[in-house]
């Protein structure tokens, strides 16, 4: 899927100067709101510490001082490799629940029927997300909803321990996660022409082979966003973590906090804001580089 | 729908001249329904072995629906489809090996030359020696050798068409079935490709089955056109004679270039049998009972008509007024309009210059001979 670009360049008219015009206030409040104060953070993560004051400058202390700690004290490989950990399985199951869903709806879901069932799939989305983790901790809670009904039909004998730990976290970024998946992979996905399907087909291909050999790699632009959108949201996301998580959730990693609880617990502490910065600086970069290999593997084309 | 509907305008079953295994597909008593719209009545037809069948006609005529249920991506509510003797009627799409080549090509755009044409061989147990000799012999068959690894959107529309009839007989089909290929190639490519199409399906000795609304490649490629309406076969022929002897008012009428008048016989005389029209009396010839009185439809076509402005001695004269001319280069149309309201059409191969002569709005005398036309029944 390449853009093209060659656009033929003309001078200046009314037309790109309302162009300009209607592009000014997105690009002024995402500087003010969102860049500005990003590059802030990220400045402030060479500051210093001295007197329980922070101290502008550009000093790369924290970073030493977070690098020291990695397998010490503070332990930061741990929570960052939990939260790699839930977040690639967060992405990979939420893919697995999301991609059949994103192609019965475009191949199954009768045309006219699509856009409401579209809707009632991304319906979640427009409650709370609060809310919807403490609805999630009645339901997996030991004594809760899920247990007392499997305690009940005689399936389990103890409750099962899935409220803080990691499969709490990732039930919570689950239901958050899922709406914007669809959305993206059913966006993709309806866009494939269904000729090139039946062309498969007509050339001897079994359904299946049509969905290895076909569907599937004409779907990776939308799988690589919507793994990319879940890994960055699952990575940046703390209240699923602690709400459903209980701050430091079992994982078969072991009993870690996510990387971005550490960031949250080391702010409300606010004994270093300099090297909460720096911490965040880390996971924003582990992001971006994330992004960047999503958009290098998002070409259709070998 | 299930019984077999009486069809007027079926064209009758041709006979055979070698009964064993000489067709290589058999269509047989098919309709088709789209919930109660029936949109096939009972299509009958064969395609001998090496045939370039062109069917043709306006869009919404079914004959795209008679493609895709050769190959299976349509159902049907009657009838059977025969590939080479076999019954493939309940055949998956996937099991028929009646490849298509598809309007817009359908290539797959995550694959490159060589694997889009590779792609119906990787699919079975075929040994990849094998299959890159053959993808090699199919390339240089139809001149891609420089292209295979190249991507599918770095190709011009002739390219992309070749790679698409590449892909579809790569692995040795009995027919090829062509869903319009032509329409998304520009003009001038479309009259090359014709060419290139014809020799090739001569060299490989195998049957295309050519969809298309266009008569000029209907007609300069096909062996035997079938030109369709409504869900009915209107006639089957060579493409002489679709054009010389339309069989109804529909052919007549969507192959073009024909004057059609409507009148009722006053004398029939052997075979020679005259006809009274609003524009005249018109003299025609028809080996079919014809008794004075009956409603008939003369065919002219527009370029046997020669214009004078004196009474011609071809047989039949009708006088017309010019009210338009159009230059094609050698060839001049003429729009005439006789009676009130009703406007004829006639082709001349001529000189830029000698057509001038003639102002608009002048009487003219249109004329042709007797054995250029041809009878039509009653308008159904």
């Amino acid at each position: 899927m390449r853009l093209s670009l060659n656009r033929p360049t003309r001078p200046p008219d009314e037309a790109s100067l309302l162009k300009y015009f209607c592009l000014a206030p997105v690009v002024i409040y995402d500087s003010l709101f969102f860049l500005l104060p990003l590059l802030f953070l990220v400045w402030i993560g060479f500051w210093t510490v001295e007197n329980y004051q922070a101290v502008p400058g550009f000093s790369l202390t924290n970073y030493i001082d977070i690098f020291s700690q990695l397998f010490s004290r503070s332990r930061y490989a741990f929570a960052i490799a939990q939260s790699l950990w839930v977040a690639a399985t967060t992405t990979l199951l939420g893919l697995l629940l999301c991609y059949p869903f994103a192609l019965a709806l475009a191949f199954v879901v009768p045309p006219k029927l699509q856009r409401f069932a579209l809707v009632l799939a991304i319906a979640p989305f427009w409650t709370s997300y609060i809310l919807r983790l403490y609805a999630w901790q009645t339901v997996i809670n030991t004594n809760g909803l899920l247990n007392t009904l499997l305690m009940k039909l005689g399936l389990i004998d103890a409750p099962l321990q899935i409220i803080f730990t990691q499969v709490g976290t990732r039930i919570g970024l689950l239901h958050y996660l899922a709406p914007i998946m669809i959305l993206i992979l059913y966006l993709v996905v309806c866009n494939i022409d269904v000729t090139l399907l039946n062309a498969s087909k007509n050339l001897g291909a079994t359904t299946w082979q049509t969905f290895w050999r076909v569907l599937l790699p004409l779907s990776k632009p939308g799988l690589v966003y919507s793994a990319v959108f879940g890994a960055i949201i699952s990575l940046g996301d703390v209240l699923s973590g602690i709400i459903l998580g209980g701050g430091t959730g079992k994982s078969i990693l072991g009993s870690f906090p996510l990387f971005s609880t550490v960031i949250f617990n080391e702010y409300a502490a606010s004994t270093n804001l300099p090297r909460t910065s720096a911490l965040a600086t880390l996971l924003i970069g582990i992001m971006v580089v994330i992004l960047a290999a999503g958009l290098q593997f998002s070409a259709v084309e070998e | 729908m299930n019984q077999p509907v009486p069809s007027t305008t079926m064209a009758p079953p041709e006979a055979d001249p070698s009964p064993v295994i000489s067709q290589d597909l058999e269509l047989r008593q098919i309709s088709k329904c789209y919930g109660q719209q029936q949109v096939l009545h009972t299509i009958n037809l064969t395609v001998r072995q090496g045939e370039f069948v062109a069917i043709m006609g306006p869009s919404g005529c079914g004959k795209t629906t008679l493609l895709r249920i050769i190959a299976g991506l349509e159902g049907i509510a009657a009838g059977s489809v025969v590939l080479q003797g076999q019954e493939i009627t309940q055949l998956p799409v996937n099991r028929r090996n009646t490849p298509m080549v598809w309007q817009n090509f359908a290539l797959f755009p995550h694959l490159n030359v060589r694997k889009n044409i590779a792609f119906g061989l990787t699919l079975g147990s075929h040994r990849k020696g094998e299959v890159r000799q053959k993808v090699q012999r199919m390339a240089a068959l139809m001149h891609l050798e420089e292209l295979l690894d190249r991507r599918i959107s770095e190709l011009s529309g002739g390219q992309k068409q070749r790679v698409a009839i590449a892909r579809a007989l790569i692995t040795e089909p009995p027919i090829l079935l062509l869903d319009e290929p032509m329409s998304a190639l520009d003009p001038h490519l479309r009259v090359r490709m014709q060419g290139e199409l014809k020799r090739l399906q001569q060299s490989l000795e195998i049957s295309f089955f050519y969809v298309t609304h266009n008569q000029n490649e209907a007609f300069s490629m096909a062996d035997r056109i079938v030109v369709m309406n409504q869900g009915r076969i209107e006639q089957v022929g060579t493409p002489a004679e679709i054009y010389n002897q339309p069989a109804t008012h529909f052919v007549a009428e969507f192959v073009g270039n024909n004057n059609l008048f409507d009148g009722k016989v006053t004398d029939v005389n052997g075979t020679i049998i005259t006809v009274q029209c609003p524009q005249g009396k018109i003299h025609t010839l028809s080996d079919q009972p014809h008794t004075p009185g009956d409603n008939v439809t003369v065919v002219v076509p527009a370029d046997r008509i020669t214009l004078a402005d004196q009474p011609g001695a071809l047989g039949n004269t009708i006088q017309a007024t010019l009210r338009g001319r159009e230059f094609l280069g050698s060839q001049v149309i003429y729009l005439l309009e006789t009676t009130a309201g009703y406007e004829v059409q006639v082709i001349r191969q001529e000189a830029f210059s000698q057509s001038l002569d003639i102002p608009i709005d002048a009487e003219l005398y249109l004329s042709w001979r007797t054995q250029d036309t041809v009878l039509l029944g009653e308008r159904s």
